[in-house]
């Protein structure tokens, strides 16, 4: 027999070999590799060239910048402070940065395990809402009040974000938890406010309670607008996030909350150790996009009148000597969108991982 | 019977409070000194000339330098101006809830605004209107020549209705493109889409010295489609207050008109050249007590802010980017529609 005489298999390994294998298995697959591949080259070049070969990089070189030319990235030496900060004073603004990492690392230290306590979780927020107040308004140890009108840019965002999300977890868990009730009036509230507050849009309840509010309510009862329009703004993240929660509620056998009864645990016991933690980790997901949502949509702000970063850009490049340059505004501004949200979503991700582990 | 006993009751009243009318203090400007501030207007952005935000984080413009004349007439002090950021949509209600005390943001005086919303105006402090802009290469001058051809507008703002009132009035054949975005309307625009661009003259001009790279490609034409007075908004019901910002827009005319600026106010002050002028600037007294004020008010606005020509010129005309002719907006003497009441 000649079967000492087979060829050994083809060597089906090594980049070559993949590449012959996945992008050009066949003529037309070959066509679509190389036109795809050299549409992604030359969107890549065009953005390169753009944003660094043909750019111009420094204010002096001001008079280099050409409509239709590269980037002008002169407009961020000159405006971004403007877009950072808002309407704070110019010189106060390292009392406004450091009001912003006071938040982000309060932000950052609540995402590691070691916090997540009952009582760990809120003193930290206290603490950082605190350290945030001081900085920003001022008005003890000598620094000068500054007044909420004048809060603006990137630690207004991050300012109403995290106190939307830290105002409507705890909210939304007491929304969820009421609308699943035993007892009828509980439950009928609970739905109603969160089927209400739904059903209107995020512009609407925000413009009421900045602009609405002072006509219906006393002067002594109004409060700071900011601070209404954040409430407003939790209620209504709040009311998304229940119904989140609701779902990993549902998703959790009817057997496991029976058992604990059986056991004589009481319902905040069972709330606590059986429930909810089963119910935030099938909820991860949905709840993250909650987040990303959130902290986009705070956006809207400028709607009545707040200073959040995208407004602060749009001001930036209202002048007469730089209104050429929104674009390059427009890609600061994404970009420093980019770093939180994408942060946000790896974060996920890690919790997703951590879950599972824990499963296992 | 009872209606003439009504009207005697009110004829009396008036001559009553009459004698006290002039010395007696607006709830308005009393609320203003007891806060030691003045509420304006700003914005949630920029808008060209009129509201900005400089590289210092501060505010500017047109309607800012207003706001701290007014601010110096009441208070003294140009920097106890507070600005409030408002968007369009949140102005009137605002000024209602109290949260500014009067907005000078490019507000036009429509009927509407004057009766419905419950708003009283001042004098007009600027006129601007619809004109349209068309790319140099076609030749044309006027709207009349645009026949056949396409204009661009802003969907859903009244330029949109303005344009097309027009056209029909000189029965000119059109195709409208309504674009959603400033942004949009402009790229289209640039991108010869449109042979003409609709839209508020001034914007007009802004966009054709700015963001153009060649602005002698583009002509404004000379149609001035509509022209709306720009003035101040405020509560209905406090007329000592309307006679306030009337007298401030006003000083500011008059030192024009006489050549008092910024610099030599002083200097006129001390030797006044005509009693016109000895009155605007408290060198005689009595400006200052009809308001409610002190005699010296305008003098230590124009030394605050300068004249009109001088506020213009900061920040739309020629000392500033723009370089936004005068046009309507320049004295009756000198052509314009600004006009001063008579100082007595």
């Amino acid at each position: 027999m000649a079967e000492a005489s087979l060829a050994p298999p083809a060597v089906d390994r090594g980049p070559l070999a993949w590449a012959r294998r996945r992008l050009f298995s066949s003529w037309l697959d070959g066509l679509v590799t190389l036109g795809f591949g050299a549409f992604v080259l030359w969107v890549f070049f065009e953005a390169l060239d753009w944003a660094v070969l043909g750019a111009v990089w420094s204010l002096e070189d001001k008079e280099l910048c050409a409509p239709g030319g590269g980037a002008c990235w002169s407009v961020i030496e000159a405006r971004g402070r403007l877009i950072l900060f808002g309407l704070y004073p110019f010189e106060q603004h390292w009392r406004s940065t450091l009001a912003c990492l006071v938040i982000v690392l309060t932000m950052g230290l609540s995402c590691v395990p070691r916090f997540w306590g009952v009582r760990r979780l809120p003193l930290l927020w206290l603490a950082g809402f605190g350290g945030f107040m001081l900085l920003m308004y001022g008005g003890v140890f000598g620094l000068s009040v500054v007044t909420t009108e004048q809060w603006g840019g990137l630690s207004l965002t991050v300012l109403i974000f995290a106190s939307v999300v830290v105002i409507g977890m705890p909210l939304s868990v007491l929304l969820a938890l009421a609308r699943r009730s035993d007892m009828p009036v509980i439950r009928g509230v609970a739905g109603g406010i969160i089927d209400v507050v739904r059903s209107l849009p995020l512009l609407t309840i925000l413009f009421a309670a900045a602009v609405v509010v002072p006509f219906v309510v006393p002067d002594w009862a109004q409060g700071d607008k900011l601070v209404r329009v954040i409430l407003a703004f939790a209620v209504f993240f709040a009311c998304y996030q229940a119904e989140i929660i609701r779902a990993g509620l549902q998703a959790i056998p009817p057997g496991q909350e029976e058992a604990a009864m059986a056991l004589g645990m009481k319902y905040w016991r069972r709330v606590i150790d059986i429930l909810l933690p089963q119910a935030f980790r099938s909820s991860l997901p949905a709840t993250i996009n909650q987040f990303v949502i959130t902290f986009k949509e705070t956006s809207i702000v400028t709607i009545i009148g707040f200073f959040e970063i995208m407004a602060s850009g749009n001001a930036a490049v209202g002048t007469g000597d730089w209104a050429g340059q929104f674009i390059e505004v427009y890609v600061f501004v994404g970009a420093i969108y980019f770093c939180f949200v994408f942060g946000l979503s790896r974060y996920g991700a890690y919790l997703e991982r951590r879950a599972r582990l824990g499963q296992a | 019977m009872t209606k003439t006993l009504k009207s005697l009751l009110a004829a009396v009243a008036c001559a009553v409070a009459l004698p006290n009318a002039a010395a007696a203090e607006s709830a308005t400007i009393q609320a203003i000194k007891d806060r030691g501030t003045l509420l304006c207007s700003g914005h949630n952005g920029s808008y060209f000339g009129f509201v900005e935000v400089n590289d210092k984080n501060e505010w500017k413009g047109l309607d800012i330098d207003l706001c701290r004349a007014m601010t110096t007439a009441i208070l003294g002090d140009p920097n106890k101006a507070q600005i409030v950021p408002l968007s369009w949509a949140q102005r009137f209600p605002a000024l209602q809830s109290g949260d500014v005390d009067i907005i000078i943001k490019a507000t036009g005086w429509t009927m509407g605004r004057d009766t419905e919303l419950g708003l009283q105006f001042s004098l007009p402090y600027f006129f601007g209107g619809a004109q349209l802009m068309a790319h140099a290469d076609l030749g044309v001058t006027q709207a009349t020549e645009l026949e056949g051809g396409t204009v661009c507008v802003e969907a859903g703002t009244t330029i949109e209705r303005i344009v097309a009132d027009y056209m029909k009035t000189i029965d000119v054949e059109h195709t409208m493109v309504s674009y959603e975005k400033a942004a949009e309307l402009r790229a289209a625009y640039l991108a010869n889409r449109c042979d003409a661009f609709a839209a508020w003259g001034p914007f007009l001009a802004v966009l054709r010295a700015t963001e153009i790279d060649n602005p002698d490609k583009h002509v404004i034409l000379s149609d001035q489609l509509s022209s709306e007075p720009i003035a101040a908004a405020m509560r209905q019901g406090d007329e000592d207050f309307v006679d306030l910002t009337n007298w401030m827009i006003a000083a500011l005319l008059i030192a024009e008109e006489h050549g008092i600026t910024m610099a030599n106010v002083d200097e006129v002050a001390a030797n006044p050249p005509n009693p016109t002028v000895a009155r605007l600037l408290g060198s005689t007294p009595g400006i200052g007590e009809r308001l409610g004020l002190r005699d010296t008010w305008a003098r230590e606005m124009i030394a605050a802010v300068g004249n009109f020509g001088e506020i213009y010129h900061r920040n739309l005309g020629e000392n500033s980017p723009y370089k936004l002719e005068r046009g309507l907006n320049n004295l009756w003497s000198h052509g314009g529609l600004l006009y001063a009441p008579m100082l007595d």
